[in-house]
C-alpha cells in the first residue's frame, strides 16, 4: 500500500512530464487529441494531489514525512543526491496547491486562443511537472532542479506569447530570477559545505543541525544567502521590480502558474528549509526582513494604488500581498508562519483567480485600461459576480482561505513586533481602496464612451465555460479553506510545532546570542506602537 | 435540539438562504424573494421560540475554527441579555423589512441580486450578535461591511451607487484598522479573545483596563456607527434601495457598532467613556442642524439617525450600556417606519425623493401617514411613546449625572443632547408638514396612491404598533389586571426588559440618578423642546411648501447646514490632492529609480552590476557586507569550478 501512495507523488509529477514528451514528439497528433494529452497530463496531477491531501492526516510518517520514498539516480555515492519524495504538513498544502492551480491554468490554456497550441501546452505541463517536484522534494538538491525546471518555460512562454513590451519583460524576468536563483543555489551549496558535505536530504540535514551546531557567522551568511535569493524570487522589496511587469507581459495561463505556485518556492524554502537549518541566521536578518517586508506592504501599496492598468495592478498586489507572508515568517512563531503557510496556499489561489478574470475582461473590452472600460457589469453580470469575489478573497474578506492567513499574520506580529502592527494593518485599507477601485471603474457606473464606441456593433457576452471552469475550481479551494480553516491548518500546525525555531522556548535561547542586532533595531523602532 | 443548536440553526437559515439565491436563483425573480423572506419569517419564529424559553442564564459553547501553537481561533456563542434584546430586534425589524422589500422592489430586475444580499446581511448581523470572541465579532464585522457594500451598489449602474457603495466600504476599513490593532494587543494583553474570560479578568483585577484598547477597538465601532470623524459613508449610503437603508440604520449596520460597545463595556476606561460621550454629544446637535440642510427625505433621515446613534454613545458615554441598547431597541422601531414609510412615499411618487416635490400625500396615503406621524411623535419622545422612554432618560441621566456632582461635561451632554432633542423636532416637524399636508407640489406626487398590503402591513405592525408601544415594556406592566396574560403574558417581555434595565447599568439606573436630582424642570423643558420645534415648522415651513424657506430667506445659513461640515470635501480633497499624487509619486520613484536602474542596463552584464550597484544604496550596513560577501562567494565559486 505504501508504494501505491509514493508511486502516486512519483506519477504526479512523471505525467505532466510524459504528456510534454508526447507532445514534442506527436506534433501531427492533431488539435483535439494533443488537448486530450494535455488535459490528462494537468488532471492528472490535480486529482492524485487532491486524493493524497485527503489521506494525508491518517498517513503513517516518518520524520514527519508521509509517503516518504528515495529513488538512487547514482549521485547518492558522489554528491548525497538522491530523488526523496515525500509530502510534510507544510508541502502537503502546497502540493495541493500546485495541483488545483495547474489544473485551472491547464484547462485555461487548453481552452484559450493561443498560437502554436500544442507548443505552448507542452511548455505549461513541464512547468507543472516542476511545480509538483518542487513540493514533493525532500532532497534540496531536486528542490531547486524542479524550480529551475518550471523557472525555464516561463522565461520561454513570455518571448513568444506575451504581450505588450514581452522582450524587455522577459529579459528583466530572466536577469532578476536567474540572480535570485544562483544565490539561493549558492546558499543551499553553503549548507551542502556547512553540513560536512554529506547530502542534500533534508532529513539528514535536519538531523546533522540537530546534533551538531553551525557556527554563528556561516549561519548568518547562509541565512544572508538564501533570504536575498528566495527575496528575489519572491519580490521582496526593493527586488520586486520583474514581478508585475513580468505577469503583464505573460500569457495568463502562465501568470497564473508563476504567481500562483512557483512563487510560493522561495517563502516554501524560507520556512521549511532556511529558518529551522539556520535558525540564528534567521534571527540576525529578521530586522532587515521586517523592514523589507514592510516596503512590500505600503509602499508597494501604494504603488498599487497609483496602477491604471489592471494586470499591472494584480501584479503589484501580489507583491504587496507577499510582505504579509514575509512577515509571517518574519515572527518564527507556529501562529505567524503557520499564517503565512495559509496565505501562501490562500495567494496563489485568488492571484491565479485574478488573471483568469482579468483575461476574461481584456477579451470583452479589449482593454487593461481600467479607466477606459466602465459599466462591464451591466453586459457581464456574473463575470462581474466572479470578479467581485475574487476582488474580496484577495483583500482578505472573511470566508475566503486570506483572510485566516492575514488574520493571523496581524495577530502573531503582536507577540514579538507590536510596533509593526498598525504598518501593516494598514495595507487593509489600501488593498481595498485598490480591489474597489478596480471593480467599481470596470463592472460598475454607466459605460464610457470609449468602452461604448470600441464595443459598437460587438454583443458581449457573459462569463463563459472556458473561463468559468477555471475560475469555479479556484474559488472552490478559497472558499473551502475560508469556511474551514483546520481543513489545512492542522497539517500545518503539527509540522510547525515539531521544529524547535518556531517554539518560545528556542527562540528565547537563540534571541540572547542573536541580542545586539536585535537590541540596535527596536531602539529605533520602539515609537511605532 | 439543544439551546446552542437552536443558535446556530437561527444563524445559518440565512447563510443558506442565500446560498441557494446564489446558485440557483440568481434570476429567480419573486422566487429569490420567497426564498429570502421564508428564511426571515424562520428566523423570527426560532428567534422568539427561543426567547420565551430562555431562562435568562447565558448560554455559551466554542468550537475550535482553527489552532496553531498556542493561538487559538473558536466560533462560539455567548447569548446574554443585550444578545437578547439585539436578537429580537434583528429578528423582528429584519423580517418585516423582508415583507416590505417584496412590494417595494416589485418593479426591480435584479431581485436574485438583492435579497441574497438581504440575507447575507442578516447572516452577518446575527453572528455579531451571538459571536462570544473579539476574533469573531471581527469576522462577522467585515461581512456586515460587505453586505452594505453589496446592497449598496444594487443600483449599480449609477456611477452615485458604485461611489457610494465604495466609500462605504473602505471608510468602514479605517475604522476596521483601528479595531483590528486593538484586537491584536487585548489579545496579547488579557492572553485571550473570549469576551467571557476577559470579563473574568477585569473583575478580578479591575485595573487590568488599557485606555489605548478601549480607544482602538473604539475605532471599529466608530466606523460601522458612522460616528465623528468617519460619518461621511452614511448618508452617501442612501444609494441603495429604500429597505437597505431601513435595515443599515434600524436593525443591522450601525446598531452594531453600538452593541459592539455594549458588549465590551466593561474594558473601557473612564476616558474612553469621556471620549465617547463628547464625540456621541455633539454629534446628536451636529447631524441635528445637517438633517435641516437636505431636501433629499432620506438624507434628512440619514442625518438624524446619526443624531440618534450620538445619543446611543452618549448613554454608553454617562456609563449606562443597558439604556443605549434599549434606545437603540426603540430607534430600530421608528427608524425603520420612517425609513419605510418614506420608501412608501419614493414608490408611490415614481422614485421622488425631493420632499418639497412631494406634499399634501397624507390624504393620499392615510396608512403611511399614520404610521409616519406615529414615528415622528416617537423620535421627537413625546410622553408614552417608544422613543420617550429611551431618549428623554438619556438627556435626564446626563442632568442627574451632573448635578451629582460627577463633572461640568455631562452638564455639556446635557446641554447637547437637549439641543438635538429641539433639533429632532425641527427636522421631524419640518418633514411632517412639507410631504404630507398642504397640496402635492409635481406630477409624480399628485398621481400618487397608497402602496400595496406588502409595504402598509409592515408599517401597521412598526409604526402604528411598536414605535408606539414599545417603550411600555419597561414598566413591567400588568397587562389588563393580569387578564391579558394568556395573549400578552407580562413574562414574554421579560427578556427586553432585563435587557434595557436591569442586567447592565440601563434604564432603571439612569432613571433612578435622575430622580435623585429632583429636578423636574428639566422633563418640563424637553416637552417644551418638542412642541415648540414643532409649532414653529408648522408657522415657519407652512403647509406642503414648494421650496424650504430656510434656503430662500437664509441662503448662506442654509448651505452650511447642507455641507455638512465640509467633511466630504475634505475628505475628497485628501484622497485627490495628496493621497493619488503621493501614491503616483511613489509609484513614479518605483519604475524611476527601482525599476530604471535595471531596465537601462538589462542587456546582460549591466542589469547585474546595477542591480548590485543599486543595492548598495540601501543605506543598510547588513546589506554593504552581504553583497560584499555575495561578490566574494561568487568568485570563489567560480574559481573553484563550482557553477
Amino acid at each position: 500500500m505504501d508504494n501505491f501512495y509514493n508511486t502516486l507523488i512519483l506519477l504526479a509529477i512523471d505525467i505532466p512530464m510524459a504528456a510534454a514528451i508526447v507532445l514534442l514528439f506527436g506534433k501531427k497528433l492533431g488539435e483535439s487529441v494533443s488537448k486530450i494529452i494535455a488535459g490528462i497530463g494537468f488532471i492528472a496531477p490535480a486529482l492524485i494531489a487532491i486524493y493524497l491531501w485527503c489521506s494525508f492526516g491518517d498517513a503513517p510518517k516518518e520524520y514527519g514525512y508521509a509517503y516518504l520514498r528515495s529513488f538512487d539516480l547514482g549521485l547518492h555515492e558522489t554528491l548525497g543526491i538522491s530523488l526523496t519524495l515525500g509530502l510534510n504538513g507544510i508541502s502537503a498544502p502546497l502540493f495541493l496547491l500546485a495541483g488545483l492551480v495547474g489544473v485551472a491554468a491547464g484547462l485555461q490554456a487548453i481552452m484559450s486562443k493561443a498560437e502554436r497550441k500544442s507548443t505552448y501546452l507542452l511548455l505549461l505541463l513541464v512547468m507543472q511537472a516542476g511545480l509538483m517536484g518542487v513540493f514533493a522534494s525532500v532532497d534540496i538538491f531536486f528542490f531547486y532542479f524542479f524550480h529551475e525546471l518550471a523557472l525555464i518555460p516561463t522565461f520561454i512562454m513570455i518571448g513568444i506569447w506575451g504581450g505588450f513590451g514581452r522582450r524587455a519583460a522577459a529579459m528583466e524576468m530572466t536577469v532578476y530570477l536567474t540572480l535570485g536563483a544562483m544565490l539561493s543555489l549558492l546558499g543551499l551549496i553553503y549548507i551542502y559545505q556547512a553540513t560536512d558535505w554529506e547530502g542534500f536530504n533534508l532529513i539528514a540535514l535536519t538531523e546533522y543541525v540537530k546534533a551538531n551546531s553551525i557556527s554563528e557567522v556561516v549561519q548568518h551568511n547562509i541565512f544572508g544567502l538564501l533570504l536575498f535569493g528566495f527575496g528575489i524570487l519572491v519580490s521582496l522589496f526593493p527586488f520586486h521590480s520583474w514581478a508585475p511587469r513580468g505577469y503583464a507581459a505573460a500569457p495568463t495561463a502562465n501568470a497564473m502558474l508563476h504567481a500562483g505556485v512557483l512563487k510560493k518556492f522561495g517563502l516554501y524554502g524560507l520556512v521549511q528549509i532556511a529558518a529551522p537549518l539556520v535558525p540564528e541566521g534567521a534571527l540576525a536578518w529578521n530586522p532587515v526582513l521586517i523592514w523589507l517586508a514592510l516596503g512590500n506592504i505600503l509602499i508597494i501599496g501604494l504603488v498599487t494604488i497609483a496602477q491604471r492598468d489592471l494586470k499591472m495592478m494584480i501584479g503589484y498586489s501580489s507583491v504587496m500581498h507577499m510582505g504579509y507572508i514575509f512577515l509571517g515568517i518574519a515572527t518564527y512563531t507556529v501562529a505567524g508562519v503557520g499564517g503565512a503557510v495559509i496565505l501562501m496556499f490562500a495567494h496563489g489561489l485568488s492571484v491565479a483567480l485574478m488573471f483568469v478574470l482579468a483575461t476574461a475582461v481584456y477579451q470583452r473590452t479589449g482593454t487593461y485600461d481600467m479607466r477606459a472600460i466602465g459599466g462591464l457589469g451591466m453586459k457581464a453580470p456574473i463575470l462581474a459576480g466572479f470578479f467581485v469575489a475574487a476582488t474580496m478573497a484577495s483583500i482578505g474578506l472573511p470566508g475566503f482561505a486570506n483572510f485566516w492567513g492575514e488574520f493571523t499574520i496581524f495577530i502573531a506580529l503582536w507577540k514579538n513586533y507590536p510596533w509593526a502592527v498598525a504598518p501593516a494593518v494598514l495595507g487593509v485599507i489600501i488593498s481595498a481602496i485598490y480591489g474597489l477601485r478596480a471593480s467599481a471603474h470596470i463592472f460598475m457606473g454607466p459605460q464610457t464612451e470609449a468602452f461604448a464606441v470600441a464595443s459598437e456593433g460587438k454583443t458581449i457576452t457573459d462569463i463563459t465555460r472556458a473561463e468559468r471552469i477555471p475560475a469555479i475550481i479556484l474559488l472552490i479551494g478559497l472558499a473551502m479553506v475560508g469556511l474551514w480553516p483546520r481543513s489545512i491548518s492542522e497539517s500545518i500546525n503539527e509540522q510547525l510545532l515539531t521544529q524547535p525555531v518556531y517554539s518560545p522556548a528556542t527562540m528565547a535561547s537563540v534571541e540572547q546570542s542573536a541580542k545586539p542586532v536585535a537590541a540596535t533595531a527596536e531602539q529605533k523602532e520602539e515609537p511605532a506602537s | 435540539m439543544n439551546p446552542l443548536e437552536l443558535l446556530a440553526t437561527i444563524l445559518l437559515i440565512p447563510l443558506a438562504s442565500a446560498a441557494i439565491i446564489c446558485l440557483f436563483l440568481r434570476r429567480g425573480g419573486y422566487a429569490a424573494a420567497a426564498v429570502s423572506v421564508v428564511a426571515a419569517f424562520g428566523i423570527m419564529c426560532l428567534s422568539f421560540y427561543f426567547l420565551f424559553n430562555w431562562d435568562g442564564l447565558a448560554v455559551t459553547g466554542a468550537l475550535p475554527w482553527l489552532e496553531l501553537g498556542d493561538y487559538k481561533f473558536e466560533l462560539g456563542f455567548l447569548f446574554n441579555y443585550e444578545a437578547a434584546t439585539m436578537l429580537a430586534v434583528v429578528a423582528f425589524i429584519g423580517f418585516w423589512i423582508h415583507v416590505f422589500s417584496v412590494g417595494y422592489m416589485d418593479d426591480d430586475k435584479d431581485k436574485g441580486r438583492f435579497f441574497g444580499g438581504l440575507s447575507i446581511f442578516m447572516f452577518s448581523m446575527l453572528g455579531i450578535v451571538l459571536a462570544d470572541n473579539l476574533f469573531m465579532i471581527f469576522i462577522f464585522w467585515e461581512l456586515v461591511g460587505f453586505s452594505s457594500y453589496m446592497l449598496i451598489a444594487h443600483y449599480w449602474d449609477k456611477d452615485f451607487a458604485a461611489a457610494a457603495s465604495k466609500k462605504a466600504f473602505i471608510v468602514n476599513r479605517i475604522g476596521d484598522f483601528g479595531f483590528l490593532v486593538g484586537i491584536a494587543w487585548a489579545y496579547h494583553y488579557y492572553g485571550t479573545a473570549n469576551i467571557s474570560e476577559i470579563t473574568a479578568i477585569i473583575q478580578v483585577d479591575p485595573s487590568k483596563t488599557v485606555t489605548g484598547i478601549g480607544l482602538l477597538l473604539m475605532c471599529g465601532f466608530v466606523g460601522k456607527s458612522a460616528q465623528f470623524p468617519l460619518q461621511v459613508w452614511l448618508t452617501d449610503a442612501m444609494a441603495g434601495p429604500t429597505p437597505v437603508s431601513a435595515l443599515i440604520h434600524a436593525a443591522t449596520m450601525v446598531a452594531a457598532g453600538i452593541y459592539f460597545m455594549v458588549r465590551i463595556f466593561f474594558l473601557l476606561t473612564p476616558e474612553t467613556l469621556e471620549w465617547i460621550m463628547w464625540s456621541g454629544a455633539i454629534m446628536t446637535s451636529f447631524a441635528g442642524f445637517c438633517a435641516l440642510g437636505q431636501n433629499d427625505i432620506k438624507k434628512s433621515l440619514a442625518y438624524s439617525t446619526l443624531a440618534h446613534l450620538g445619543y446611543m454613545a452618549t448613554a454608553i458615554g454617562l456609563g449606562f450600556p443597558g439604556l443605549a441598547i434599549m434606545h437603540m431597541a426603540m430607534h430600530a422601531c421608528f427608524k425603520a417606519t420612517l425609513f419605510l414609510c418614506s420608501g412608501s412615499l419614493i414608490h408611490a411618487c415614481h422614485h421622488e425623493q425631493d420632499m418639497f416635490k412631494m406634499g399634501g400625500l397624507a390624504k393620499k396615503m392615510p396608512i403611511t401617514f399614520i404610521a409616519f406621524f406615529v414615528a415622528t411623535l416617537s423620535i421627537c419622545a413625546v410622553p408614552f411613546t417608544a422613543g420617550y422612554y429611551s431618549k428623554d432618560t438619556i438627556i435626564a441621566s446626563a442632568w442627574g449625572l451632573f448635578a451629582h456632582g460627577d463633572g461640568t461635561q455631562y452638564a455639556w451632554a446635557f446641554g447637547l443632547t437637549m439641543l438635538g432633542a429641539l433639533l429632532t423636532a425641527l427636522y421631524m416637524g419640518r418633514m411632517l408638514f412639507v410631504v404630507f399636508f398642504g397640496q402635492p407640489n409635481s406630477e409624480k406626487a399628485s398621481h400618487a396612491k397608497e402602496s400595496s398590503l406588502w409595504m402598509t402591513l409592515p408599517l401597521i405592525v412598526l409604526g402604528w404598533g411598536l414605535s408606539l408601544g414599545a417603550g411600555w415594556f419597561v414598566y413591567d406592566w400588568i397587562w389588563a389586571g393580569g387578564a391579558m396574560d394568556a395573549m400578552l403574558p407580562t413574562d414574554v417581555a421579560h427578556f427586553m426588559v432585563n435587557g434595557f434595565s436591569e442586567a447592565a447599568p440601563g434604564w432603571k439606573g439612569a432613571h433612578h440618578i435622575y430622580e435623585e436630582a429632583h429636578a423636574p424642570w428639566v422633563e418640563w423643558l424637553s416637552y417644551g423642546c418638542i412642541a415648540g420645534g414643532l409649532i414653529f415648522c408648522w408657522f415657519f415651513y407652512g403647509r406642503g411648501p414648494s421650496a424650504d424657506r430656510l434656503q430662500t430667506k437664509a441662503p448662506g445659513l442654509y448651505h452650511v447646514f447642507e455641507r455638512h461640515g465640509w467633511f466630504d470635501n475634505i475628505y475628497d480633497a485628501y484622497v485627490a490632492k495628496v493621497q493619488q499624487p503621493f501614491a503616483n509619486f511613489i509609484s513614479l520613484l518605483d519604475v524611476a529609480v527601482i525599476g530604471g536602474l535595471l531596465v537601462r542596463g538589462s542587456a546582460a552584464v549591466a542589469g547585474l552590476v546595477g542591480m548590485v550597484s543599486r543595492s548598495l544604496h540601501v543605506g543598510n550596513i547588513h546589506a554593504y557586507v552581504f553583497w560584499f560577501l555575495a561578490g566574494v562567494v561568487l568568485f570563489s565559486a567560480f574559481a573553484l569550478g563550482l557553477l
